[in-house]
């Protein structure tokens, strides 16, 4: 919501000026062709990270399904598109010969594709169509693992992912500096400074914290909280939060029979199950004094890990007796609730501008790859839409508003969060009114919302955080106040 | 057994002195203090939150090291045996300039106690340590059998680069390192630089993989990072461990559960390690000293040997090189200077004579056409004037060209010498004597003969008397007397014409006489005036040649002065060289010996080290 030019608009006009310029050059006429149909496309979210750092986990426990990862994804350096599809469906894209079909085996809890005789490096991408709703509005990649970070902090599958994608969930084990500066590459470009709204960054595997520790969950909260206050990171995403994608994952796909056997196990009384608890090892081999098979609590180990059995069977005796009330608090306690809530919140709900803003990436990188005669007009006009986009801006506050880091109180902190679209992009969500209200109820709304505002960025009591956070409210509000005054008309 | 890799030690030591390597003397003797030391210093490395922490408390027993989520080892952790529980943060002073950092500093740290409940504080950097000051660590003292043994744990702050270890944490102050890496996925490429870097320089070097019972599968990561380790060329050990595990088995003093954790292999390798140190440990590290002082010390030599082979390229011989190019371009420069000074004078000579011959040779035909018809006797005034004059000029002509060409000649001979800068000419002053008129002969005056009126009369009367007596005869014949108006008249005819005739032949002979009078004195001059010339372009030869004669010794001496000195340079410069040379690779055959040596200590002698080991 631009006074004037909406993002996306001026994003379309921009990108067939650039066009117009470059109706010569093929090559960079090709590149502004794709990026204006990807303005049409689903949104794409990269999963990105380090070796082992548990993509694929995550974007199974994104979906909800295990999909991933297509066979050997992790080293063949191939990116995996999963795309809404009616019918299970696996297309490989190599370098060196035609697309070729993949076969797709089912299994309980999703799917497995086979690459036979493929070698590894020769497959660029896999495209894999899945019916999904999850895959409804966005196109998750799986990408190959982030290595060998050169001494400018440049990999060339970061520069894809950056590329290709519209917006990052980059995981992290934890969230050490080497992992954090792959992702540094991203603010090269004019629009990765103004704008590094499209990372969301995961402390992953998180339920390894602490040696597996009951609360390792929450000391990795914590942890993630503190490093999203560090302005080195804060400059490189829009959150941190910490997810256990195996947990998560195990929540959602949790079975009646997994469940079954989770509750047979928790029969035991606490200190007689805890010596079976100490280690994996343990838990597989020794007796169990409860009628469990060994191949069953194998599976329980492989799909929870020592820690899910742990917190499943302490949540189970503590109160969650059915597979849905185990199911839904393994997903909350693993940190994927919030993960997804974020990633709809942030990336989702936000699908306009994040896509508008790829379009931007690109433009400003054509234009600065080939530089003609007028190209500098152009990346000025870039440079132009980056200053007027306010939407960037209610991003970097709606993130900042969601960590309390603002130091608002809590009613004022809600009130912002509404404005600036934290609980809907529509007119009525922001103001806070009930959907049918009258135009006229809807203008006084704004307008008051705004005077508030307006007095509290001029306060010199509050902190500048604070004030710069209530311009940007002020700023939603006048957007607010333009549109409908635009649509009175 | 001890003394053998002690000599060693020494002998490197003092390679390094005799090198004047004081840096790495100090490392040496560094080494020796600690290979003497009998404790085992071991240090514990790995990337963050591998479990480096935990595992030093379950090898003690003890939650020692704090252990959390973050990193919260900031300080290196030294725990060492104490009869009573005590921790103390050491920090050196703030590093000065120009005082040496190692152990002479130590006495001068800072000690500040910290309590038992703070630990963690301080281990986290927040306690006991002053701002602005120099590299801390804390010290734990515990009561420990195994430390009492003489062990000593350093714990380090986790960090994937070897450089950034230092102070305490120092890889060549341990006698043993272990890298600690967890279960839950194989060894990064980070470790195994990581490793390469420590193996390289550390004799025991070992990979604990921790966290085993969180992790299933751990035996078929334990197989890959085997495979890893083994592919890399590590020569380093996996332990698999649990430290959860041990320090459970601890507090319920479950020894099937500690030997579940894999603790004892890794306590029995340290104790292993402890008790071979004198020996076993101490030679593999002598061993591995030996090669990293020999190959620094080995560097610069190889080096300097490269180089002076470059060297010879340069320097002194290059220049003796320059200096006998320049002997012979002076010879040969002399050879054609004289060449160019006698051909010029040659043809200077020949060509002034030709000069010479052909203005006389131009007087003279003028002079017999004037006497062809003119009768000395009446013109012979203006013309010797005339000739005079003419001589004169011829002489001053030739003269002047003369000087003319000496001179060009001189600047050609003297252009040999352009090179050197000596392009001078000698100092002379020819130019046309004034008194050239002078010096010319004097001409005389040629006898020649008058017809005198009583020679005329003579000469009348006697052909006068022919025709009178012819004519008279043949009249008297006719009748006539003998002396009649005819033979009168014819007398007088006869007379009149001998007269013209006597005359006449009489003007010939002059003329013959004053025409060979001449020529004669034109010889004369040519003669005079070319000896003049000859002497003259002579003189100057002789000047010319004196003068660069002299100029081409003095050339010659600076440049063969100039050689002399080169060779000499190169002489003693090759002899330096040579000199070096030898003294490099008697060097590097030393140090080779000295290698070799320390290798004997640690590969030859495995036999002795285990009998040792069992007795």
């Amino acid at each position: 919501m631009t006074v004037g030019l909406r993002l996306d608009e001026a994003v379309w006009g921009l990108l067939h000026q650039a066009l117009e310029l470059y109706r010569d050059n093929p090559r960079a006429t090709g590149h502004l062709r794709r990026q204006l149909a990807r303005l049409e496309q689903p949104l794409r979210i990269a999963i990105a990270g380090p070796w082992r750092s548990g993509k694929s986990t995550m974007l199974n426990a994104l979906m909800g399904e295990e999909v991933a990862p297509v066979d050997g994804a992790d080293g063949s350096g191939a990116f995996t598109w999963y795309e809404d599809g009616a019918q299970p469906h696996a297309t490989a894209y190599s370098t060196s010969q035609p697309p070729q079909e993949l076969a797709i085996g089912k299994s309980p809890t999703g799917m497995r594709v086979d690459l036979v005789g493929w070698r590894a490096g020769e497959l660029r991408d896999i495209v894999v169509r899945w019916p999904t709703r999850a895959l409804r509005q966005v196109t998750l990649i799986d990408t190959p693992a982030i290595t060998g970070v050169d001494e400018h902090g440049r990999t060339p599958v970061m520069d894809r992912v950056l590329r290709d994608a519209d917006a990052v969930v980059y995981l992290t084990r934890d969230g050490r500096g080497s992992d954090l500066r792959a992702l540094e590459s991203g603010r090269e470009s004019a629009v990765g400074q103004a704008a590094p709204v499209n990372v969301i960054v995961v402390r992953s595997r998180v339920d390894e914290t602490g040696g597996g520790r009951i609360d390792a969950l929450l000391t990795a909260r914590q942890l993630a909280r503190r490093q999203h206050r560090d302005p080195r990171v804060t400059a490189l995403c829009v959150h941190v939060v910490a997810c256990s994608g195996l947990v998560g994952l195990a929540g959602r796909v949790l079975s009646e029979s997994d469940f079954g056997a989770l509750a047979q196990v928790a029969r035991v009384p606490r200190a007689a199950l805890e010596p079976f608890l100490l280690s994996a090892d343990r838990f597989v081999r020794d007796e169990l004094p409860v009628e469990v098979a060994g191949g069953t609590r194998a599976a329980l180990l492989d799909r929870l890990g020592l820690f899910g059995v742990r917190l499943a069977t302490t949540l189970v005796r503590t109160g969650c007796d059915s597979r849905v009330a185990l199911s839904a608090e393994l997903i909350r306690r693993s940190g994927l609730g919030e993960l997804r809530e974020l990633v709809s919140r942030f990336f989702v709900d936000r699908r306009d501008t994040l896509k508008a803003r790829s379009a931007l990436a690109a433009v400003e990188a054509v234009l600065r790859a080939d530089p003609t005669h007028g190209s500098g007009e152009l990346l000025g006009a870039v440079e132009q839409i980056l200053a007027g986009a306010h939407e960037f801006q209610e991003l970097r506050l709606l993130a900042a508003l969601r960590d309390g880091g603002l130091g608002f109180d809590a009613e004022l902190a809600r009130e912002a969060r509404r404005l600036v679209g934290g609980d809907g992009v529509g007119l009525d969500a922001r103001l806070g009114v009930e959907h049918d209200a009258s135009v006229q109820r809807l203008w006084e709304a704004a307008s008051q919302a705004q005077w508030r505002w307006r007095e509290r960025a001029e306060d010199p009591l509050l902190r500048l955080p604070q004030r710069r956070g209530a311009q940007v409210v002020v700023r939603s509000c006048e957007g607010m106040l333009a549109e409908l005054a635009e649509g009175g008309r | 057994m001890a003394g053998i890799w002690l000599d060693v030690l020494d002998e490197i030591a003092r390679t390094c002195h005799e090198h004047g390597r004081g840096d790495l003397l100090q490392a040496v003797r560094q080494r020796r203090a600690q290979l003497l030391d009998p404790s085992l210093r071991v240090l514990v490395v790995g990337e963050p939150n591998q479990g480096k922490s935990q595992l030093i408390n379950a090898i003690v027993n003890a939650p020692v090291c704090p252990v959390g989520d973050g990193s919260t080892t900031v300080l290196p952790t030294v725990l060492r045996h104490a009869d009573v529980a005590a921790a103390t943060v050491v920090q050196a002073p703030p590093p000065a300039p120009g005082r040496p950092a190692g152990p002479a500093v130590t006495a001068t740290v800072e000690r500040t106690p910290v309590p038992l409940n703070e630990i963690a504080a301080g281990v986290a950097g927040s306690y006991g340590r002053l701002p602005g000051g120099g590299p801390a660590y804390v010290e734990i003292g515990l009561p420990r059998a195994l430390l009492g043994a003489g062990l000593v744990l350093v714990d380090t702050p986790g960090t994937d680069e070897v450089a950034l270890l230092n102070g305490a944490a120092a890889p060549n102050r341990a006698d043993a390192v272990l890298l600690v890496s967890d279960s839950t996925r194989d060894l990064s490429v980070a470790e195994l630089n990581m490793l390469l870097h420590l193996t390289r320089s550390h004799p025991n070097v070992a990979v604990v993989q921790t966290k085993t019972d969180l992790v299933p599968d751990w035996r078929a990561v334990a197989e890959r990072n085997r495979r890893h380790l083994a592919e890399a060329a590590v020569p380093a050990a996996l332990i698999p461990v649990s430290a959860t595990l041990r320090l459970r088995a601890a507090t319920a003093d479950d020894h099937a559960l500690n030997a579940e954790s894999g603790f004892p292999a890794l306590i029995a390798r340290l104790r292993r390690d402890l008790a071979g140190k004198a020996d076993v440990l101490a030679r593999a590290s002598v061993g591995m000293t030996a090669r990293t002082v020999v190959e620094q010390l080995a560097a610069p030599l190889r080096a300097e040997l490269e180089s002076q082979a470059a060297e010879e390229q340069s320097g002194p011989i290059s220049r003796l090189h320059a200096a006998q190019r320049e002997v012979d371009e002076l010879r040969r420069c002399s050879t054609r200077w004289q060449n160019t000074l006698a051909d010029e004078m040659g043809d200077l000579l020949s060509d002034l004579e030709y000069d010479l011959r052909d203005r006389t040779r131009q007087i003279l035909r003028m002079v017999d056409e004037a006497f062809d018809t003119a009768d000395p006797l009446v013109a012979w005034d203006t013309f010797q004037e005339w000739l005079a004059r003419s001589l004169t000029e011829a002489a001053e002509a030739n003269h002047e060209w003369l000087v003319q060409r000496c001179d060009w000649a001189a600047r050609r001979v003297a252009g040999n010498f352009a090179r050197y800068g000596y392009d001078v000419l000698p100092p002379w002053s020819m130019t046309v004597p004034e008194d050239l008129a002078d010096r010319l002969p004097e001409l005389e005056r040629p006898n020649i003969d008058r017809f005198t009126a009583s020679q005329k009369v003579i000469t009348g009367m006697k052909g006068s008397y022919g025709g009178l007596l012819m004519f008279g005869l043949a009249m008297t014949l006719a009748g006539m007397p003998m002396i009649n108006p005819v033979s009168i008249g014819a007398g007088a005819l006869f007379g009149g014409k001998s007269i013209r005739d006597e005359s006449r032949q009489l003007l010939r002979r002059r003329q013959a006489t004053v025409k060979t009078a001449i020529q004669r004195h034109v010889d004369d001059f040519f003669i005079r005036v070319n000896k003049d010339c000859r002497d003259t372009v002579r003189q100057v030869q002789r000047l010319l040649r004196d003068h660069f004669t002299v100029l081409t010794e003095e050339l010659q001496e600076a440049i063969v002065q100039s050689f002399r000195t080169a060779k000499q340079a190169a002489d003693t410069d090759a002899a330096v060289r040579d000199q070096r040379q030898r003294e490099i690779r008697a060097k590097i055959t030393r140090l080779a010996a000295l290698y070799e040596q320390a290798q004997q200590l640690s590969v030859a002698r495995p036999a002795p080290a285990t009998l040792g080991r069992r007795a």
